[in-house]
């Protein structure tokens, strides 16, 4: 790979050792990746936390681990724009997730350091919803897969998917490999989705995403027939198609920047496959997702990826003066900046006095060993993964199954 | 003994390292399908679900799904239970990823078609500088 005066002084140690380091993990990224040079980035989000709770089973060691990382690299300053990705417990939420003493530590420490490194700790797997909007064009380095595919998609702007290191790097030297959707070839459609299922709620657009998702590869898929979507629906089909496989980014005609039609959408050439989302395709993301051998409920996950204001507000709405099921847990994950605001406009509090929880920074998922046997959903994501890190049945429907669900104690097809 | 094969290769990250073959010609999520402190594949129905990664050349079609990819793979690294290689067909940046900053050796595009050729518990020699894997058979 070519690298610049600049960018080969870095490697050779001019800004020092770590700095060093991380211009390596990119070259070395780039080059297997077929990159030819490195790009100026200037958007990260990246994930700065020690390792999570009971699921990752964190120990000393792996927090020592995440420390060899962190704590070099805020020894420095980020170049640009850099939110962070979720971490593993908001601190008034270290005693509800029994969150072990050591790590509570060293997350206290992260958080200090990363501040003086200047990351703005957002917290969050929607980072497009607290304020990280990215405009057209606009080279990142975001890692969360369903936040690169809405980074692409919706909102035009160019990142590939990153891990903690490379976006850790990429904030603090200021490059990127330039590979993969970065590239005006790559971000072509290859992949045409003709739907035409009525979507009626964001998780309908979310069994789009995941229907798409296994049979689209590394393919960037275009859909055309949808509805005008909404700022929940696109967050649904993202993090659904990042879910089910590899994609990056997609087209949805009229709507992504890229893509005021199909034909622009498909850069001039013909789709490698053309499929249909119809009906029975609808019904089928669906039942994939709802194997259950009864219908008694314990706990409903909301907010997959992170919940907006507005999801709140309706979720609120909805159990305004209503009790919750005897023993049910209902949490709602948000970012801590949607949180301080749903309290404030006393959505949160309409939600705490029904019996549920407004849970931020994290999700139960990701931070802490529920004791679920049966769990529904509005995420197609969440729902992928809770069945095998949760090992509970998990069942997927739209938000207001899952507050009916959650009201009654029992899901039932409603259709 | 028996005879060894050898397949051409390309070499994304450098290294070499041998192990016994993992094999299973799909996907695997390293997040959500892949325990990161025992290296153990958890995914309920997976062709793999059970068996450990430690010490393992992981051969499979490739690598999916969500951007945490590279820190299962060092979470897992930190506690000597990763892969020792990785051999693709398809290859997922994440996965390259989690390679370099972990000093995996990691190769794709193989000459012939590895599925065909390396069943699981084989013993795999894998030279990412030289772009060549020596497959033994068990």
């Amino acid at each position: 790979m070519e690298l610049t005066a600049e960018q080969q002084q870095i490697m050779d140690g001019a800004k020092g050792a770590f700095l060093a380091k991380c211009m390596r993990w990119l070259v070395e990224w780039g080059a297997a990746m077929g990159a030819r040079r490195l790009i100026p980035v200037t958007n990260t989000h990246a994930l700065v936390t020690v390792p999570g709770n009971l699921v990752w089973g964190a120990n000393q060691k792996t927090i020592d681990n995440a420390m060899t990382l962190l704590r070099p690299a805020c020894q420095h300053r980020v170049c640009c724009h850099s939110t962070t990705h979720i971490t593993f417990a908001h601190e008034e939420q270290y005693d509800e997730i029994e969150m072990p003493q050591e790590q509570v530590e060293a997350q206290l420490e992260v958080m200090e350091m990363a501040r003086e490194a200047g990351f703005l700790m957002t917290y969050t797997c929607a980072p497009y919803l607290v304020g990280n909007v990215p405009l057209k064009g606009e080279v990142c380095a975001w890692t969360e897969s369903s936040a690169v595919v809405y980074a692409n998609s919706i909102l035009g702007a160019r990142t590939t998917r990153h891990g903690t290191e490379s976006a850790i790097a990429a904030a603090l030297v200021g490059f990127v490999p330039e590979f993969s959707v970065l590239l005006d070839e790559n971000r072509r459609a290859t992949l045409q989705v003709d739907v035409t299922a009525q979507l009626r709620t964001p998780t309908d657009w979310g069994a789009l995403g995941y229907f798409t998702g296994k049979i689209a590869g590394l393919d960037v898929p275009v859909f055309q027939g949808t509805p005008q979507p909404s700022q929940e629906d696109a967050k649904q089909l993202c993090a659904a198609l990042a879910t089910g496989g590899g994609v990056t980014m997609c087209h949805i005609v009229s709507v992504t920047p890229e893509a005021a039609t199909l034909e622009q959408a498909l850069g001039g050439n013909p789709p490698k496959l053309k499929v249909t989302f119809g009906d029975s395709e609808l019904r089928d993301s669906y039942s994939q997702l709802r194997i259950h051998t009864g219908d008694a409920i314990d706990t409903v996950i909301l907010g997959c990826p992170h919940a907006s204001l507005n999801e709140i507000a309706e979720i609120a709405l909805y159990l305004k003066g209503k009790r919750l099921a005897d023993e049910l847990k209902l949490w709602v994950c948000t970012a801590y900046a949607t949180r301080a605001n749903a309290e404030r406009l006393g959505y949160a509090k309409m939600i705490y006095d029904a019996g549920g929880y407004l849970f931020c920074d994290t999700c139960p998922t990701n931070s802490m060993r529920l004791d679920a046997k049966r769990i529904v959903t509005a995420g197609f994501k969440q729902a992928h993964y809770a069945r095998n890190m949760i090992k509970a049945e998990v069942i997927v429907d739209a938000v207001k199954g899952c507050l009916d669900a959650a009201l009654t104690g029992r899901w039932s097809y409603v259709g | 003994m028996s005879d060894s094969i050898v397949i051409k290769c390309r070499g994304l990250v450098k290294g070499k390292a041998e192990g016994e073959a993992l094999v299973a010609p799909t996907t695997l999520s390293f997040w959500g399908e892949v325990d990161p402190i025992s290296g153990r594949i958890i995914a309920s129905g997976h062709p793999l679900e059970g068996k450990s990664l430690r010490g393992k050349v992981l051969v499979i079609e490739s690598t999916k799904g969500s951007s945490a990819t590279p820190l299962v793979i060092g979470l897992a690294h930190a506690e000597g239970n990763a892969p020792v290689a990785l051999v693709n067909i398809n290859v997922d940046a994440l996965a390259v990823l989690g390679c370099v900053v972990n000093n995996i050796p990691m190769v794709s595009e193989l000459e012939r078609v590895p599925f065909e050729i390396i069943e699981t518990g084989d013993h795999v020699s894998v030279d990412a500088d030289n772009g060549i894997i020596t497959v033994t058979k068990k």
